[in-house]
């Protein structure tokens, strides 16, 4: 591969040492590529597939006659419900993770109980979450108005207007997840050597000038990786939307869901699903992107 | 006295916010089993469910446990989640042990191609893959879908085994390959033993990410019988009955939730971190 090229003696030397020379590169690379095989076979290739099935119909071999339909649907308005509950799942996940890790950097009594207790929606399956969810806040009735009615409330529709069952769904959304977020930062603190605070304490910094100037510039790398990690899951929200709110905002999953089940809409299912992936794939572009600089 | 005043004041803030958190997480569980153990008149089908239950009835779980789908669909909930499991030791130790002897650039990069797959959304892999799966004559298969749940566990339980071969020195490698044993010898007599607990975690994992999933088991299974997940998103979903589906949620849950507080320790934070930081 490199050395001067063109003589004989280059090219019957260069395999050998390049072997010996990166020896050490190539043994563990093998070790990695049926992983690779495997996620090529089964995510990329799938996800290319997606996009080339999409400009497809069952007649016609390139069209965009799939995105135009999805356009007179109402593909706007799914784009915008899906932008929406990420963006507000996301916010108050991170809000409730950060606070709730900052919970566990203190002593207090039953501390450890209270740790297991705020994992443990990682173990209930999502669509257990979402059904839970749907009896919690249905229409009418459920368990939030049966504690508005013991303070004399009157029962709330947590269904509609749109915007409602959104916020429903950005609810039981992040009582699922949050809990990744409290590991992540929970990780992070716990990287942020404690004489640091000393040396801030000592020069008269009080809790909240320690929390802005020493916890958050120290966080800000494992901030960023939940925010990553979960805003990437937060575009996928499918059961919780369709589960609790039958007839409501319609998210792109939801879209990429109904017109599957239609065996008459196939393709249009791809078109939505590689409009996903798009959105999905800008995300990602702009996490390596960040993480990249990071480093 | 002030100062008492004030400590006692943060403290009285602090376990304010940790009951109101606690309250927040524990009371939707609460409602799982409440929606399991308490006949069905007081709760999904009452104008206004009683948030504490007037009796407790066993009626709900039996008639779920005998019910015509119930065992099939365990039977392959467990099927797939112990496919799920060995192929993510299968591929993910061989992947960790080779990321973890790889230079930082190269692993980077690397893991950076596992991270996106995990980032991938699971419905936008899953139509095309039903395109194949046909083909194959795979489609509806046990194994078509543990295949696809893989793509969500493998980084995952990667990225954990590639922390704990880190955590092993160097030496003890050199020393076995020294005294003659070859590389893949030396990995699975030598180290693989001494990460035993990662490796455990790690199975438990997979296994748990697939007995919760349903995005791929819905759209790549054949549903006769679905998975446990998949029953209980038909059944609540106008295919099948509701009042079954409160049953389901429970015995679902119950596994999960305990493997979840034994695998407290190895949810590890800096594990997801290595996913983006390499």
């Amino acid at each position: 591969m490199t050395g001067p090229p063109g003589t004989l003696a280059a090219r019957a030397g260069a395999p050998r040492s390049f072997w010996s020379r990166h020896r050490e590169t190539i043994v563990p690379f093998l070790f990695v590529v049926p992983a690779l095989i495997y996620v090529g076979a089964f995510a990329f290739y799938p996800a290319y597939d997606a996009i080339a099935l999409s400009f497809r119909t069952p007649i016609l071999s390139f069209t965009t006659y799939n995105y135009q339909s999805l356009v007179g649907e109402g593909l706007y308005s799914w784009v915008e419900a899906t932008l929406i509950v990420t963006a507000g799942a996301l916010a108050l996940q991170f809000g409730l993770g950060l606070g709730i890790a900052t919970l566990l950097t203190q002593t207090f009594r039953g501390k450890a109980v209270y740790g297991a207790l705020m994992i443990l929606p990682i173990g209930i399956a999502t669509v257990v979450g979402a059904y839970t969810f749907s009896q919690i806040l249905p229409p009418q009735g459920g368990y939030a108005n049966s504690i508005l009615a013991l303070f004399g409330a009157a029962p709330v529709d947590w269904t509609s207007p749109n915007s409602m069952a959104i916020l429903s769904v950005i609810l039981a959304d992040s009582w699922k997840n949050f809990a990744l977020v409290v590991i992540i930062l929970v990780a992070g603190y716990a990287s942020i050597p404690r004489t640091l605070y000393l040396a801030a304490a000592i020069d008269g910094a009080g809790p909240i000038r320690r929390f802005l100037y020493v916890t958050l510039p120290n966080l800000r790398g494992y901030i960023v990786i939940a925010l990553l990690i979960r805003g990437a899951q937060e575009f996928n929200i499918f059961q919780v939307a369709y589960v609790m709110i039958p007839g409501g905002p319609t998210l792109l999953t939801v879209a990429v869901y109904s017109n599957w089940e239609d065996v008459s809409t196939f393709y249009q299912a791809t078109a939505a699903a590689a409009i996903l992936l798009g959105i999905i794939s800008i995300f990602i572009v702009a996490v390596i992107l960040i993480g990249g600089r990071r480093r | 006295m002030t100062k008492r005043r004030k400590i006692t004041a943060s403290r009285v803030g602090l376990y304010l916010a940790v009951i109101v958190t606690s309250v927040f997480v524990a009371f939707p569980i609460y409602i799982i089993f409440l929606l399991a153990l308490v006949p069905t008149k007081y709760t999904i089908y009452s104008a206004r469910p009683p948030l504490i239950p007037p009796t407790i009835s066993f009626v709900e779980l039996q008639a779920a446990i005998s019910s015509p789908g119930f065992a099939g669909a365990v039977s392959l909930s467990l099927e797939v989640a112990f496919m799920v499991g060995g192929l993510a030791l299968a591929i993910g130790i061989p992947t960790a042990y080779g990321l973890s002897r790889l230079g930082s650039r190269l692993a980077y990069g690397l893991t950076t191609v596992l991270f996106v797959v995990n980032m991938m959304p699971s419905i936008t892999i899953a139509i095309p893959l039903t395109v194949p799966f046909i083909k194959y004559g795979l489609y509806g298969s046990p194994i078509s879908i543990a295949l696809a749940q893989e793509l969500l566990a493998l980084p995952i339980t990667t990225f954990l085994l590639v922390g704990a071969f880190q955590s092993l020195p160097r030496e003890i490698e050199q020393q076995a390959r020294v005294d003659g044993a070859n590389r893949a010898t030396a990995i699975y007599r030598i180290l693989v033993p001494l990460i035993a607990p990662a490796i455990v975690a790690s199975f438990l994992l997979a296994w748990m990410l697939s007995w919760d999933e349903s995005t791929f088991a819905l759209i790549l299974g054949n549903l006769n019988p679905p998975t446990l997940p998949v029953l209980i998103f038909l059944s609540v979903t106008g295919r099948g009955n509701p009042t079954l589906a409160v049953a389901f949620s429970l015995i679902a849950t119950i596994p999960v939730v305990i493997l979840t507080v034994l695998l407290q320790k190895y949810l590890r934070g800096e594990d997801l971190a290595s996913g983006i930081r390499g």
